[in-house]
């Protein structure tokens, strides 16, 4: 099988200001290269400047790349072009409160991608949105609800409603689990691995919590600086790390369970 | 000695039509140089409870209690500027968010100073602005900040949120509490972060004999650094004992499902199975179920359960559950 997504020496680097001759750039991203499959999970591990949400915008096209390729079922994606992208790889960001907007109700939000990314007309953008909202373990009747109505788990939801009702074929979810409360974040993984299984999604897991990785995941990159450290199996690598940074990552977290 | 004891404090919101029962009879009680978890999750009450002990509510909250003890003192019983006065002396209390807790508009220096108690300064009135200055970077020292003159000319959004935390830390340590309430101290946070803070914290309760009572709403976050734990759910009391007590043997529907949803508790788990979880969502204030609260949610719930369950104690393992797991290990 071909994999899904596939990442060629994508990298970022930022212009900083300076005269024309003694121009300084930073590197955010060093060049890498990944590939996903279909119902797998990548996560992306590593301290704040890391390069994580770099790699993110890239992956979804808030930002152009400074070189590299990314594709999707062997099809380059272009850089501008957000109708293609859009459709295929869509976000869930951390703070589920501030992305959705309070003046609209929940169908005006689901309604909005549908709406500029498909030619259905308005009965059938209505029974897709009562369906997703059912998948995702809300009632139909949530639809005329607003955002300040729905606690934090639900509001969760209703983000992962957006972002899967254009059935997309990847994800990436940033931080999207750690601001969730302890019993509520184990209904939202048992939910976003049903999706998985259901859609055959893939997964890109930025986050900091290694027990929800190590849960969650399949491969896992770690990144620090910019460059990607060690990257493998999840199993492999949080049971053998190789390079000094991953053992402290995992000892900072892990000696709390020792304790047990 | 017990340093705190509270039994059946109750917090209550006063609006126009019916009062809230925002915490609903919480015992609580610490020994000295002890460290406390206090867990629950968003709008169990911890941080109000918290708020109550340094006694910061203001007049819509109104606070009842069967005991309210500090080191023996009914704080009950005592006028509010009594009350103040032992309290902003034994009691300090460090926030959630560093950086938007302290004063941006003047430098970490400043601010420490004016924390630096004029009691303990000793000497005439021309040596105390030199010893109040020694002593703001001998507070500095004391929480690892080695290099206190960058430190003390610095303004908070130049320093980073760990150190603002240490800063704090300092701030609070000026008085020489003998109680440190930290309210999530770590919340948005590195993990690498996380563990310095934990770390200090941790030596001076070492050190200084100085009792903790860390607030969090993850169970697995605290374990490692505490010797106890109470737990509470949508302000009522849950479950308190050693932490061991409660990660091995929770006797509490509540607790149980806590730890076992915990995916970093449950590392024998196969990857990618479904996690152990509760249903529903936690309650909101305005819509408060009768009786255990947990009610709803509970998988052992029954008829008995819309009747509040009183705290029973098997050797100092406090649970308040009407089926408690106890028989089932």
């Amino acid at each position: 099988m071909s994999a899904l997504l596939q990442v060629s020496n994508l990298h970022k680097f930022y212009r900083l200001s300076g005269y024309w001759f003694n121009r300084k750039t930073f590197t955010a991203l060093e060049p890498l290269s990944f590939d996903i499959q279909a119902y797998k999970t990548l996560a992306i591990v590593g301290e704040t400047g890391s390069g994580k949400s770099t790699l993110a915008k890239l992956l979804v096209g808030a930002e152009r790349p400074s070189g590299g390729k990314i594709k999707l079922n062997g099809q380059t994606l272009q850089s501008g072009n957000f109708k293609q992208r859009c459709q295929h790889i869509r976000m869930i960001f951390q703070d589920s409160g501030t992305t959705l907007n309070p003046s609209l109700t929940i169908q005006q939000l689901l309604d909005e991608p549908l709406a500029l990314n498909t030619k259905l007309n308005e009965a059938q953008r209505a029974a897709l949105i009562r369906e997703t909202l059912q998948k995702v373990g809300l009632l139909a009747d949530h639809m005329n609800f607003y955002p300040h109505m729905f606690s934090g788990g639900q509001k969760q939801r209703i983000s992962l409603a957006r972002a899967i009702i254009l059935k997309p074929q990847v994800i990436i979810l940033d931080e999207a689990l750690a601001s969730l409360d302890p019993s509520l974040r184990s209904q939202m993984i048992n939910l976003l691995l049903d999706i998985q299984q259901q859609m055959g999604l893939a997964f890109i897991l930025i986050s900091h919590n290694l027990g929800i990785v190590r849960h969650f995941s399949d491969d896992i990159m770690v990144l620090c600086g910019g460059s990607v450290i060690e990257m493998g199996s999840t199993a492999e690598v949080l049971n053998k790390p190789k390079h000094k940074y991953t053992k402290k990552l995992i000892m900072s977290q892990h000696f709390q369970l020792y304790h047990k | 000695m017990n340093l705190l004891d509270i039994r059946n404090l109750s917090i209550e919101l006063i609006s126009n039509k019916k009062p809230i029962l925002a915490v609903e009879r919480v015992s609580l009680s610490m020994k000295e140089g002890e460290v406390r978890g206090l867990v629950g999750e968003s709008g169990s009450g911890k941080s109000l409870l918290a708020q109550a002990i340094v006694g910061v509510l203001d007049d819509r909250w109104k606070v009842d209690a069967d005991r309210f003890h500090w080191r023996g003192n009914d704080l009950m019983r005592l006028s509010a500027e009594e009350r103040k006065k032992i309290i902003s002396k034994d009691v300090a209390m460090i926030f959630q968010e560093p950086m938007s807790c302290l004063d941006p508009t003047t430098t970490i220096g400043e601010q420490l100073e004016e924390a630096v108690d004029t009691e303990q300064l000793t000497g005439y009135f021309w040596q105390k602005k030199q010893q109040r200055k020694l002593a703001a970077a001998q507070l500095l020292h004391k929480v690892g900040i080695k290099n206190h003159e960058v430190c003390t000319k610095s303004y908070p959004h130049q320093l980073t949120e760990a150190l603002c935390q240490r800063v704090m830390i300092a701030m609070a340590l000026a008085r020489r509490p003998m109680l440190l309430i930290a309210d999530e101290p770590t919340a948005a946070m590195e993990t690498t972060n996380k563990g310095q803070i934990f770390r200090l914290l941790a030596s001076l309760n070492q050190l200084k004999n100085m009792s903790i009572l860390l607030i969090s709403h993850d169970l697995e976050n605290v374990t490692h650094w505490t010797d106890t734990l109470t737990v509470m759910y949508s302000g009522q009391f849950v479950e308190a004992g050693t932490t061991k007590q409660i990660f091995e043997k929770p006797y509490h529907p509540y607790t149980r499902a806590l730890v076992d949803s915990s995916p970093k508790a449950n590392l024998q788990l196969p990857a990618k199975s479904r996690l152990p979880t509760l249903p529903g969502s936690i309650p909101i204030l305005q819509h408060l179920p009768i009786g255990c609260r947990l009610g709803p949610r509970c998988p052992q719930a029954q008829q008995q359960c819309v009747h509040a369950p009183k705290v029973k104690n098997y050797h100092g393992h406090q649970v308040s559950c009407h089926f408690s797991l106890r028989g089932s290990y």
